[in-house]
């Protein structure tokens, strides 16, 4: 057997192996990359499926819990709006009429019930910064109050 | 100042733009005035730019309102380098630095004191000045960094506080030196290409000349000569920037770690994969002449690469957590990354008699077979990250809904393709070019391996059970071995007398080829931080009181006391904690919040305590009533070794690229003609300098 044939063998085994691992990795992690109005026009057929919703924080809906380690808000799209509830860490910046993407699964009620919550990075290209209105735990508002009285 | 800005962009596009013509054309049809006056204009393009980025500059620190770009991104309060900085933070602003420095590398390029003049330098700097006319164009048609602010008021939107950081101050500008870089190959080799000329013959050839135009004539092969330093340095640069943005939102909290595949992450990893493979190929086609075609699709991907990073970045398109507009110049990108990819398959299919190899592979054992199972490799990883960035596109065109896939569908590639490549990386320092392994060789690698083993066995005894982990322990250890024993047979060979002094000649004489395998090694330790952290992390959540000590991962951890301060544009609170093992003495980290007072936000700054064993990587929630904190400690193992592998990269190539006697030698050698590439090396060619470095290695081998 002449050595390109040995090696095209070889690259064969690579790229065999590589495709099974990226088909087992692709089943076990795929989800629903969706916008807030698609996501509820879909709600029924999406239920417990795994989503990703990108949306705005609805302005007056957002409610963090003490510890920062559960929130509730609205997410708004261009015509409907969808309830989230979040569980696990929250981003410093989490803030009303900030945009946000939300992990997690639909339930039968149509709340999107999230893992995970991320405020999409700083700024980059952006054509205008937005400034947040602060949103904080208590005791971080404590804390803010403390320094401005200073 | 503003018009001032505003005349030299436009200036600067005009000039780069003819400087682009008159170098092509006049280096086509040998106009040398022609050719003087592009470059006469390059240098006045590359002046009118650096006088548009010393005004934004200005601008910047002097808070001058009255520019758009200095609204969005400053305020009175922000610091002078942060307002410096921001010179690379919006669209305009990036742009420019990108056109800056890619027209500063060019001109580096064409008037670097070569010993001798190359044929190709003229056709390729004339294509860069193309590529930097591109980013000027856009400039002045649709991103405007002096457009003027209509309504400039006293105080402007300031920068976000999350890119408030040291790293925002190198890693872009170090990022975007890279992008710049990667054109330079790219250049040479479609300049080599359009060009009839055989090697080291300038006067009887020139391009398009028609006396020497036959599809047969072996492409000009010292366009591989000129690349690789650029290649390198572009690969060095843009692999110190990735890591420089891993380490940033390893520190800066909810950026999803170190990697989060994220498609701005992927943007830049794929090019930096495909520059990986480039420079392996230009290797193998200056010792082997081989793999050619390859190499020529590579350097033309590297650099389409980079504009479609830019094309993610700037196209709004991609679920990224990085927040992006939705700008129509993403497109142009894309554009000029699809002109590249259809020319330069054009390109190969009419080359491709004259991209024959010249010799075959000869046996799996050679290094040129490991060098193709590890381009294969990395190309496998560059293709699946390339699919899982667009696979949101992909699906919606496919099925008609948007699917993406989670760092999960990366991680399981991963595995596998890091296994080979580490492989390939250990075994190499016993390899040599065209042949497979000498007896002695052999028995280096079968002590090697043993030694691995009893390393390996070690790591299990410590309670590393994990097979992933002992498999990257062995393969780790096997590749040290390997190095060492290469030196120790080098030094033999060379003075077996006194081994030390044949130790220092071996690295002295073969200074480039160890060079290379240090940057192999820190790969290695990249690999070992990558795997220790993501198979060994664990987190815990606590309240702690003043005064209290919890026992966690081997540390004694202590809450001293919260401190409160009042900065001028920001209050800080900080948790001191009180770090202690067993005999050591105890190190104070203090994790933080910041209040930032304009923009009204909050910031999380962890505090990281470092070890070659692992990070004890420390956040501050909040407080909870009186004298108590929130805290959430993380232990990462291993992670220090991926910061040290980084920097035994960027310290390997930096030694690489020193220039070397041998080099002019050989560079010489090929200018007299005693060098011809093709297949007619068998006679006086045979010793040619390429070949003399490829023995050299062999020797050392």
């Amino acid at each position: 057997m002449s050595t390109p044939i040995k090696l095209g063998i070889a690259s064969c085994i690579v790229a065999g192996v590589t495709a099974y691992m990226a088909y087992v990795g692709m089943a076990t992690s795929w989800q629903y990359y969706l916008t807030v109005d698609e996501c509820v026009a879909a709600a029924p057929s999406l239920v417990k499926q795994r989503v990703r919703v990108n949306g705005k924080v609805a302005i007056d809906s957002l409610d963090i819990a003490a510890g920062r380690h559960q929130a509730t808000f609205r997410l708004r799209g261009t015509e409907e709006d969808l309830p989230v509830i979040c569980a696990g860490s929250l981003p410093d910046n989490l803030a009303e009429d900030m945009e946000v993407v939300v992990e997690g699964h639909l339930d039968e009620t149509g709340s999107l019930q999230g893992d995970k919550v991320m405020t999409r990075c700083a700024s980059k290209y952006v054509n205008e910064p937005g400034i947040e209105s602060g949103t904080f735990s208590a005791s971080r508002d404590q804390a803010s109050n403390k320094g401005r009285q200073r | 100042m503003r018009m001032l800005g505003q005349f030299c962009l436009l200036a600067a596009f005009v000039s780069i733009g003819y400087a682009a013509f008159a170098t092509w054309f006049g280096a086509r049809r040998e106009f040398r005035t022609i050719r003087q006056t592009g470059l006469i204009s390059a240098v006045v393009g590359m002046f009118a730019l650096t006088i548009v980025m010393v005004v934004l500059a200005v601008a910047l620190l002097s808070k001058d309102f009255s520019f758009h770009y200095v609204t969005q991104y400053t305020s009175q309060l922000l610091p002078w380098h942060y307002s410096l900085s921001a010179l690379w933070v919006g669209q305009a602003g990036s742009l420019l630095l990108w056109a800056w420095m890619l027209g500063l590398l060019a001109m580096l390029f064409r008037f670097w004191p070569w010993k001798k003049p190359s044929s190709l330098r003229d056709p390729a700097f004339a294509i860069l000045m193309a590529h930097c006319g591109f980013l000027a164009a856009i400039m002045v048609f649709a991103a405007d960094p002096m457009e003027a602010n209509i309504a400039p008021g006293e105080e402007g939107a300031g920068l976000n506080p999350l890119l408030q950081h040291p790293a925002m101050l190198i890693h872009p500008p170090i990022v975007f030196l890279g992008y710049a870089a990667w054109a330079v190959p790219c250049a040479l080799v479609i300049a080599a290409l359009a060009s009839r000329r055989q090697t080291g013959d300038d006067a009887s050839t020139r391009l398009g000349s028609q006396d020497l135009s036959s599809s047969q004539t072996p492409i000009d092969s010292s366009w591989v000569r000129m690349a690789r330093p650029w290649a390198l340095v572009a690969w060095t640069v843009l692999g110190g920037g990735i890591l420089l943005g891993a380490y940033w939102s390893y520190e800066e909290l909810g950026w999803g770690g170190y990697w989060a595949w994220d498609p701005v992450e992927n943007g830049s990893l794929i090019p930096w994969l495909i520059g990986s493979a480039l420079i392996h190929t230009l290797m193998t086609w200056q010792f082997r002449g081989a793999l050619k075609k390859t190499c020529v699709a590579l350097a033309i991907a590297a650099l389409g690469m980079c504009n479609f990073a830019t094309f993610l970045t700037r196209s709004g398109i991609f679920s990224s957590l990085h927040a992006f507009s939705q700008s129509p110049i993403g497109w142009l990108f894309l554009g000029l990354m699809l002109v590249l990819a259809v020319g330069g398959l054009v390109m190969i299919v009419r080359h491709r008699h004259r991209l024959r190899a010249d010799n075959p592979l000869t046996s799996i054992w050679a290094r040129e077979a490991f060098v193709v199972v590890s381009i294969v490799a990395l190309l496998l990883l560059a293709a699946v990250t390339l699919t899982g960035t667009l696979y949101v596109a992909l699906s919606e065109a496919i099925v008609g809904r948007r699917i993406m896939v989670g760092p999960a569908f990366y991680n399981y590639v991963l595995v596998p393709i890091g296994l080979v490549l580490l492989a390939t990386v250990s075994a190499a320092p016993l390899l040599r070019w065209g042949a497979p392994p000498t007896a002695r060789q052999k028995r280096a690698l079968l002590v090697s391996a043993v030694m691995a083993s009893v390393v390996a066995v070690l790591v299990l005894m410590t309670g590393v059970g994990h097979p992933l982990a002992l498999a990257v322990a062995w393969l780790a250890a096997f590749a040290v071995a390997t190095l060492a024993a290469s030196l120790v047979v080098e030094s033999r060979r060379i003075d077996a007398d006194r081994p030390w002094r044949g130790l220092a000649r071996a690295l002295v004489v073969n200074r480039r080829l160890y060079a290379g395998f240090v940057i192999h090694l820190g790969f290695v330790c990249i690999a070992i931080g990558v795997t220790g952290s993501s198979l060994g992390s664990q987190r815990h959540e606590l309240v702690m009181k003043q005064g209290e000590v919890v026992q966690w991962a081997g540390h004694s951890i202590r809450f001293q006391r919260l401190i409160e301060r009042e900065l001028p544009d920001k209050f800080v609170a900080e948790a001191e904690l009180e770090i202690s093992g067993d005999g050591e003495r105890p190190v104070y980290l203090r994790p933080a919040q910041h209040l930032h007072r304009l923009q009204n936000q909050w910031t999380t700054e962890v505090a990281i305590r470092s070890t070659w064993l692992g990070d004890l990587y420390t956040i501050l929630h909040n407080g909870e009533g009186q004298d108590a904190v929130r805290l959430t400690l993380v232990d990462n193992p291993m992670m220090r070794w991926m910061w040290l592998g980084g920097w035994m990269m960027v310290a390997g190539a930096a030694v690489r690229l020193m220039p070397s006697r041998r080099r002019a030698v050989q560079h010489v050698a090929i200018q007299q003609g005693q060098i011809t590439a093709g297949r007619a090396t068998k006679t006086n060619a045979a010793k040619t300098a390429a070949t003399r470095i490829g023995d050299r290695d062999n020797a050392a081998a």
